[in-house]
């Protein structure tokens, strides 16, 4: 591509202007950035830059640029020489940092005193940047026994924190006992509504729909022998002793142990809770005790409500689907539930709701001082919870077996 | 001189609450345009204005004699025109400072993913972090964040910087270091800068002009540079402002 040469006055006084004068004038035309490059007196080279420089343009890349001036011994000293410079931003002075790099590493002399000045003192700038040689993380690739400590000292130390942690929380509950703590009542009143009335319709909605369910896959079955009076005994028990607690107690891992840790976890990122500490007051007695009691209290409500929402999404499913009617299939139902049923559901809830509040709680209290962190603890407090109910569910399955409840 | 931003009879509002009346004033090409003003006078709500994060009326707000409404949803817009840097470094904590700064270069520019790197480490060198581009933001002080947020906010190399509070949080050296980059980056450059702050140090040893918002009257009673407002202003607000309440009308 021809470069077209200006008088030596004209040059002087063009590349002494600054990047300001190019974005001034905007004479920005279509010729894109161009480097070209000619040897002018013996062990000399000259390289003319011209054109637009532009991160949105195509434009000549250093290291094919340079490397036949490189591989040619005879070159000595490199001349820069700015022609007909448009305009220009980081690409150039990318491009010149690359070519003077390049020439020192080659031993190649360069002449930069045409440098557009913007330009040479942003490259100064750039040098004079202190660089740090060691990173934060070491990307080494580990050994699958190194994975495997790894994996067990994590579960090792999650396990620790958590113990720590209850710990800490039965300190805060014993205190609360004695009346050393104090709750404040009507943020607690707000609370129990949050978590209690306000999951209703949610808990409702599932609820009703597990009860459908299990009462239509019962049918299908028990219709087979004439059987569809006990779709009512397999829909009451299943939801007073297992459904209503193990679906109120997954409702309440992804909506309020999320919620509390989210919560917990935003205030750690604030400094709200650093805040709280050196305000005088407890983490634990101000943050999670309220939660916790809020849930341990409502879940066994919530789940009692699941259990009739069930049961009545299950009579509504065999009603449609049978010849039964609502009287026989509430008949059915009051025989074939007793009293145990309902509380082995209740105190299985109690001890769901206490898990979901702790662990979210305490994710929260763990998590980090960045946004995805906040993303992270939630998320795990959720997998938690729900892993810690159903592992809760079959230890309960186990007690109350062998106590024949 | 080339107007880049003008303001024409700007009303600020929530809701009904008035922030502040019949703002008029023009930013030129190339200086370094402070807003400043007491605390509460609404400051930020007019970088939020001229940022296009609050919408305004039609004929309010022009980047470079173009209605801004008629800007704010062209691609490019934020990034090529304007950059931002906020008062905490606003860095995306789930990315490394070099994903940070690469993000608009990969999204908006031709370039090859090794020009993006080495242009990335450009930026972090020009802002004093080469070496850095592996760290996340929550592994580098406030003060880096700051300067890692101006290296993305000069990521596609906008027409004019925002800046929000730069010096809030720094202490004093690394302050002074901050102001030094920013007439560094306007000199070298030529862009044109828009400073909301209320740091004093700075306003005297960067600002080209200042815009004074003042709290009682709810609109711009001064503007002018700074030395001039303090030498020759006749309200007792401003010259209480800058001179911090030392020096009486």
């Amino acid at each position: 591509m021809a470069v077209v040469y200006f008088p030596l006055e004209f040059l002087r006084r063009f590349t002494s202007l600054s990047g300001s004068y190019f974005r001034e004038k905007k004479i920005f035309d279509n010729m894109p950035g161009i480097a070209e490059w000619r040897v002018e007196s013996e062990g000399v080279a000259i390289i003319s830059i011209a054109g637009t420089w532009s991160i949105y343009e195509k434009h000549p890349h250093a290291e094919e640029f340079i490397e036949t001036i490189v591989s040619k011994s005879s070159i000595q000293r490199i001349d820069l020489t700015f022609v007909d410079l448009k305009g220009w931003d980081s690409v150039l002075i990318n491009f010149l940092i690359r070519i003077l790099t390049i020439c020192e590493s080659n031993n190649l002399a360069v002449n930069g005193d045409n440098i557009p000045i913007g330009i040479r003192r942003l490259i100064e700038l750039s040098k004079t940047s202190p660089v740090r040689s060691t990173l934060p993380t070491s990307k080494k690739k580990s050994t699958i026994f190194e994975f495997a400590g790894g994996a067990g000292l994590l579960i090792f130390l999650s396990l620790k924190n958590f113990l720590g942690f209850m710990g800490k929380l039965h300190g805060g509950i014993i205190s609360f006992i004695r009346g050393k703590v104090k709750i404040r009542g009507q943020e607690f009143a707000v609370m129990l509504q949050d978590v209690g009335v306000k999951a209703l319709p949610i808990v409702a909605l599932i609820s009703f729909l597990v009860g459908l369910i299990i009462a239509f896959v019962s049918v299908l079955q028990l219709s087979q022998f004439g059987a569809n009076i006990y779709v009512a005994d397999l829909v009451g028990i299943s939801m007073m002793r297992e459904m209503g607690s193990i679906m109120t107690g997954i409702i309440m891992s992804g909506r309020t142990g999320a919620a509390f840790a989210a919560t917990i976890g935003t205030m750690v990122v604030n400094d709200e809770v650093d805040a709280l500490q050196t305000a005088g007051f407890s983490s634990i007695d101000f943050l999670v005790l309220p939660r916790v009691l809020a849930l341990t209290l409502m879940m066994p409500l919530l789940c009692a409500f699941s259990s009739f929402i069930g049961i009545t999404g299950g009579a509504c499913a065999t009603m449609f689907s049978t010849s039964l009617t609502i009287a026989q299939y509430c008949i059915q139902t009051a025989h074939a539930v007793c009293l145990n049923d309902f509380f082995v559901g209740i105190i299985k809830s109690c001890f769901f709701g206490f898990l979901v509040a702790t662990i979210g709680c305490q994710k929260g209290l763990q998590c980090e001082r960045s946004a995805e962190d906040v993303g992270i603890t939630t998320t795990t407090a959720v997998v938690t919870s729900i892993t810690a109910i159903i592992i809760m569910d079959a230890i309960f399955a186990v007690v109350f077996s062998w106590f024949g409840i | 001189m080339v107007i880049k931003i003008s303001v024409k009879n700007l009303n600020m509002s929530y809701g009904n609450y008035v922030v502040m009346n019949d703002l008029s004033f023009d930013v030129q090409q190339g200086e370094i345009f402070l807003i400043v003003g007491q605390s509460g006078c609404g400051k930020s709500t007019l970088l939020r204005y001229l940022l296009g994060l609050k919408r305004v009326g039609r004929h309010k707000i022009f980047y470079d004699g173009t209605d801004m409404n008629s800007m704010v949803n062209v691609p490019g817009f934020y990034g090529k025109k304007i950059g931002v840097l906020y008062q905490g470094g606003a860095l995306w904590s789930s990315m490394t400072l070099a994903e940070n700064v690469a993000l608009p270069l990969e999204t908006y520019t031709p370039l090859s993913k090794k020009e993006i790197e080495e242009i990335v480490a450009l930026k972090l060198s020009l802002v004093g972090l080469k070496g850095f581009e592996d760290f996340y933001p929550s592994q580098i002080s406030g003060g880096m964040q700051k300067r890692a947020g101006l290296a993305r906010a000069m990521a596609l190399d906008p027409e004019i910087l925002f800046f929000d509070e730069p010096s809030a949080g720094l202490d004093s050296v690394s302050a002074k270091r901050l102001d030094d980059l920013i007439l560094e980056l306007k000199e070298s450059l030529g862009v044109t800068i828009v400073i909301v702050t209320h740091d004093l140090a700075s306003i005297f040893a960067i600002g080209t002009r200042v815009v004074y918002l003042d709290v009682e009257s709810k609109t711009i009673t001064a503007m002018g540079t700074p030395h001039e407002l303090l030498a020759s202003s006749n309200d007792p607000n401003v010259i209480a402002f800058l001179s911090r309440g030392t020096k009486a009308v």
